[in-house]
């Protein structure tokens, strides 16, 4: 709602507060002033007159003008407006005047003298919404009564205004009428409202008949008016509408907002000539097209409500009038429409057409229900002043609305405890009275309240207390931390877990990223191993881009990379853990992503990423959620398809079930993403992380000597560490742990083949190890590698 | 004779401790003790001499050539201790550094300023005594809308455009729906809550450099027996001074959202300038923080929870705003690019 501060000062006394001061009272009162908005500004501004006007020696379009300026002279102006003439008043800014777009300074054009400017509107800053062509396209052409010398130019034209931006929110629809901003202003500056009483006057009989047929419309009244004279406005009603950023029209529209404006409520007018019978009637059930007054059609549904006459359209209710019914130049008698819609019925109809308005949009946040009567009066008061109305009929009305007082019963001790304050009631009582509320009932500590018909918001006692508390200040709330028993809360094991794993991630050098959940319909079924369920779409996408809620993080992780090499970010290594839904499935997945070279501890160059640092972070987080590999295995890939490796690849499985997959990204993909290198792991969190796993239990280690003995195996190459791993503590029951510490191919080792070197642990829990158990024991291995897998001790 | 040995022995520590000047190493040192200290040195070997010397006189001379040559073995240590010295010194001199070689650290991740916030806020409540729920980012109209007093078609929905899916569900628009989740999972015996849910949350905004179809928030409900606005004061109050400085105050605003009743805009004075007014407060010297209320009683009573018996406050805060604030981030599209560059600032506490 724009707020002129001028026509605000109509009916509250603002002496000596300032557009600011009421911006920040009723910003903290919770109708927040986005802005003031000053309509137009300059300095040094007279009003002159042209006494002579020739062309410029120069120029085919400039003409040389002597303007008479009163108290300041006469003085030469060049002027390139193709409106000004002789005799013509002007608004001129004198050298030194400052305008939205710039100072004005003495100055040659093409030669000759000029001694400030004529301005057009537009070039003290108006709007060019609010202007005419002919106004933008030159000077401003004041009228003959004019007063030459005048300097207050701005107030003469009616532009010394600040206009106060007001955000009115959605419980504070009443905010949308100038009538009620003056109640809440005049409330929070303890001043009067001086809002005029509009008396009823005897009014002529008539046949006109209004009704409705369907709930949606619980009310309906209609004025009628003979011999009415459309025309411009008058000055007052034209420098009223500017400021509330609407262009004047003619008498009749411009009455029209103009009520609208002042009292919340929205009219219709209709041109009684046109309509087919003496009666409008609101139905709900027509299906088919709406000719509109903006010269469109619409398809109407079952649903809209719709003012008909004998049938035909007449208005889609609260939006727009049909072109059938429209008020012209010709028009000579009218209905005044004043009615309540269902604001749920109107925001579906202006929403599905795409059609709004200055009044669907006040329907749509709601209206005072109790005030079709006085509108109709304040509206008629203007008609016969302005428009000369020569016959104005009853009200007829069509009103199924219970009006009754809202009455709130609520105790200055549940206002006190709510806020944590301690008012007494008399301060209590006095901000509602100015808040406009009526004592209807003293019952000691408790009142019953009456509700001012506008506040459609104020439903109970808890909507008392905040009007309480936010027009005597919220300063006056003293802190008090709340109380409660205490609970052991803290996190869950399952959040503490997923802590463990992202510290985990961070302290070896892998960065937690933030992606978008809405991807694009190309990027949903890729590295779709995990979910492999229906994603779901939105039925309202922005783009196509965002389209589709991720079954899987890579997809948004492997964009991470590609942005990042080409950023000149050459090594990445990242991860997320993001709560994953499709339909049918909700989980939690943890992905990472490494491109370009690792950098251990010391080293300088760096080695590019593989297989085996992206198996260390899964090796390590499932140590840290206590998941040893009898529960979770890393087998190798069966999956086929062109996004993983396969030979560099693997499957995480519990049991048969896929929790997840690690592995070296597909020659194919990296080509898509233009990478060189990636390895990548997803890995479903949901399950894991709220596994039991069993208590820490300490098992002290054997009191007797643990010894270690080296072999270097001769190995096909099909031969993996798993099998030699599982074949030697096999063998033996005094080896207890198989480790690797080298892998060598080439010089010396036959093509097909490697040279795998691992070492042996030995020992046994109730004796020292002799050397020839420790033999034996070795022998038993080799024995058994051999056999198995046609191993070769190297020397 | 005894005169003449003594003569002796003087003029051989005279010539000692002249040389022992002059020596520079340790090979030099060695020599110097083969030749005057050691057994068959040339100050001890005057003892040998000792047969000439009448006995009377024994005792005499053999102390005194004992205590010369004690007097030239203190001088030789002392020098020796000095040579020592200088060679460590040298040494040390020679095994320096250079300091400013890059340290072989291990390697850290950076994290991005969105979970930098969270755990941040996360910590100070779980201080507190709250504990985290988190909810889904796919939901129903009923816990994101109707029971937060939202009903359909309600005007207060064209505050929150939201994105719809297939089957009937929405993408959340605020955090809140975590609230309605816990009051309903509880009310069959309702105990009082203190919880945060923080999270992320979609609404249909174009992306620009304030705006993003994907934010973050963090949510807060108490709810107990005689829970004010005094003690939503008090709490945010705390919160303030934990996340931005202990002279931090806050002030509150009215304003609305459907499922608090009152509700309040949080400001808090700014933190770059003290509230004296700057680019970064827009001159107010108060920046505008996050939204909270009393939980509307029409909300407690819709999740099972009897508004004449608990009472409640929600409030919550902007995940990317309070880090774009604290960090002078510029673009909050920013926060979801993750140029490495970006998040080299940010290291996870």
């Amino acid at each position: 709602m724009r707020v002129s501060y001028k026509w605000l000062k109509q009916y509250v006394d603002l002496e000596g507060i300032s557009p600011e001061e009421v911006a920040d009272r009723l910003t903290f009162a919770g109708a927040e002033v986005e802005g003031i908005e000053t309509l137009a500004s300059g300095t040094n501004l007279v009003i002159g007159k042209i006494i002579s006007c020739t062309p410029h020696p120069d120029s085919d379009h400039l003409h040389v003008l002597q303007v008479d300026e009163g108290q300041f002279g006469v003085e030469q102006i060049v002027c390139g407006a193709p409106n000004a003439r002789e005799g013509l008043k002007v608004i001129v800014s004198r050298p030194g005047a400052k305008l939205p777009g710039g100072e004005i300074s003495k100055s040659k054009i093409r030669g000759v003298e000029s001694n400030g400017m004529c301005c057009s509107l537009l070039e003290l800053g108006v709007d060019k919404k609010y202007l005419s062509e002919k106004q933008v396209a030159g000077i401003e052409e004041l009228p003959e009564e004019a007063p030459i010398g005048e300097t207050d130019v701005l107030g003469y034209l009616g532009l010394d205004d600040k206009v106060l931006e007001v955000s009115v929110l959605p419980n504070r629809p009443d905010l949308n009428a100038m009538e009620n901003v003056a109640r809440e202003v005049a409330c929070l500056f303890h001043r009067d409202v001086k809002i005029p009483s509009i008396k009823e006057e005897k009014a002529e009989k008539t046949s006109f008949k209004v009704g409705s047929l369907t709930p949606k419309c619980p009310q309906f009244s209609g004025k009628v008016y003979r011999g009415v004279k459309n025309g411009p406005s008058p000055k007052w009603l034209k420098d009223i509408l500017i400021a509330e950023g609407i262009r004047s029209i003619d008498t009749i529209v411009d009455i029209g907002n103009y009520v609208m404006l002042l009292t919340g409520q929205p009219l219709n007018m209709y041109d009684a000539d046109k309509l087919e019978k003496e009666e409008l009637v609101v139905i709900d059930d027509y299906e088919g097209d709406f000719f509109a007054m903006d010269g469109n059609t619409y398809k109407l549904e079952k649903g809209d409500l719709l003012v008909t006459s004998n049938g035909k359209p007449v208005c889609l209710a609260g939006i727009m009038t049909a072109d059938a019914a429209r008020i012209d130049e010709n028009t000579k008698n009218i209905v005044v429409e004043a009615a309540n819609f269902d604001y749920a019925s109107i925001r579906r109809t202006s929403n599905r057409l795409g059609l709004a308005s200055d009044s669907s949009n006040r329907f749509c946040k709601g209206i005072n229900p109790h005030q079709a009567e006085y509108v109709q009066e304040v509206t008629k008061a203007l008609l016969v002043s302005l428009c000369k109305a020569e016959k104005v009929y009853e009200t007829v009305d069509y009103d199924t609305l219970d009006h009754a007082k809202k009455l709130v019963e609520v105790s200055i001790n549940y206002i006190n405890c709510r806020l944590g304050t301690s008012f007494s009631k008399e301060e209590i009582v006095n901000v509602l009275k100015e808040d406009h509320f009526l004592v209807r009932e003293d019952k000691g500590d408790t009142l019953v309240l009456e509700v001012p018909p506008y506040r459609i918001d104020i439903e109970g006692k808890a909507d008392i207390s905040e009007e309480v508390i936010r027009l005597l200040g919220y300063e006056n709330v003293h802190s008090i931390l709340p109380t409660s028993e205490l609970a052991c809360k803290g996190l869950t094991e399952s959040q503490t877990k997923k802590r463990m794993i992202r510290r985990y991630l961070l302290s070896s050098g892998v960065s937690e990223v933030l992606t978008y959940t809405l991807i694009a319909e190309k990027d949903v079924k890729t590295f779709d191993y995990i979910t492999k369920k229906e994603a779901y779409r939105l039925s309202n996408p922005l783009t196509v881009d965002r389209e589709y809620v991720r079954t899987n993080l890579m997809p948004s992780l492997l964009s991470v990379l590609s942005y990042n090499v080409n950023h000149q970010n050459k090594d990445v290594a990242i991860f997320e853990i993001s709560d994953i839904d499709a339909k049918d499935y909700a989980s939690r997945h943890l992905a990472i992503a490494l491109t370009g070279k690792a950098y251990q501890m010391g080293e300088i160059g760096g080695r590019p990423y593989d297989f085996y640092d992206v198996k260390g972070y899964l090796e390590g987080i499932l140590t840290l959620l206590g998941l040893n590999s009898n529960r979770v295995q890393i087998v190798p890939w069966t999956l086929g398809g062109e996004e993983l490796h396969p030979g560099r690849s693997a499957e995480i499985r519990m049991g048969k079930k896929l929790l997840g997959y690690l592995g070296e990204l597909h020659p194919l993909a990296l080509k898509d993403l233009g990478l060189d290198n990636a390895v990548i792991l997803e890995l479903d969190l949901g399950e894991l992380l709220n596994m039991k796993v069993s208590e820490i239990k300490y098992k002290p280690a054997s009191r007797f000597p643990a010894v270690t003995r080296d072999l270097a195996l001769l190995l096909d190459e099909k031969v993996t560490f798993e099998e030699i791993r599982v074949e030697s503590l096999r063998a033996d029951s005094l080896i207890h742990k198989v480790s690797v510490f080298d892998l060598y191919r080439g010089k010396g080792v036959p093509e097909g083949k490697k040279s795998l070197a691992i070492t042996l642990t030995l020992y046994a829990e109730d004796h020292t190890l002799k050397d020839e158990e420790i033999a034996l024991s070795v022998k038993k291995a080799i024995d058994a590698l051999s056999r198995k897998f046609l191993a070769e001790i190297r020397s | 004779m005894s005169n003449a040995l003594i003569e002796k022995a003087l003029a051989l520590r005279e010539e000692a401790m002249e040389k022992l000047q002059l020596i520079k190493d340790e090979i030099a040192l060695d020599g110097f003790f083969a030749a005057y200290l050691s057994k068959k040195g040339s100050i001890k070997g005057l003892l040998s001499n000792m047969k000439d010397v009448p006995p009377e006189e024994r005792g005499n001379v053999g102390s005194e050539v004992n205590r010369l040559s004690a007097e030239v073995q203190k001088a030789f240590e002392e020098r020796k201790a000095d040579i020592e010295k200088r060679k460590l010194e040298k040494r040390l001199k020679e095994e320096a550094i250079d300091i400013s070689m890059p340290g072989r650290k291990a390697p850290s991740g950076r994290i991005n300023p969105y979970h930098l916030i969270i755990d941040e806020v996360t910590d100070i409540f779980l201080s507190m005594g709250y504990e985290v729920i988190e909810g889904r980012d796919v939901e129903e109209d009923k816990y994101n809308f109707e029971l937060l007093n939202v009903p359909k078609d309600h005007p207060s929905r064209d505050m929150q455009d939201t994105f719809y899916l297939d089957a009937g569900k929405l993408l959340r628009t605020q955090t809140s729906a975590a609230q309605a989740h816990t009051m309903v999972e509880r009310s069959l015996d309702p105990t009082p809550i203190r919880m945060i849910s923080p999270g992320k949350a979609y609404r249909r905004d174009d992306d620009d450099m304030t705006h993003s179809h994907q934010f973050a928030q963090i949510e807060g409900l108490v709810v107990d027996k005689n829970i004010s606005i005094a003690n939503l004061k008090a709490t945010l109050e705390l919160f303030a001074k934990k996340m931005f400085g202990p002279k931090r105050e806050i002030r509150l605003r009215s304003s609305y959202f459907p499922f608090t009743e009152p509700s309040v805009e949080v400001d808090v004075s700014c933190f770059a300038c003290g509230g004296k007014g700057c680019n970064i407060c827009k001159g107010t010297g108060w920046i505008e923080i996050l939204g909270a209320g009393m939980v509307n009683p029409k909300v407690l009573k819709m999740c099972g929870y009897d508004p004449e018996v608990w009472s409640g406050f929600a409030f919550g805060v902007g995940v990317e705003r309070v880090a774009m604030l604290r960090y002078g981030i510029d673009d909050i599209r920013r926060f979801y690019a993750n140029d490495m560059k970006f998040l080299d600032g940010f290291i996870g506490k």
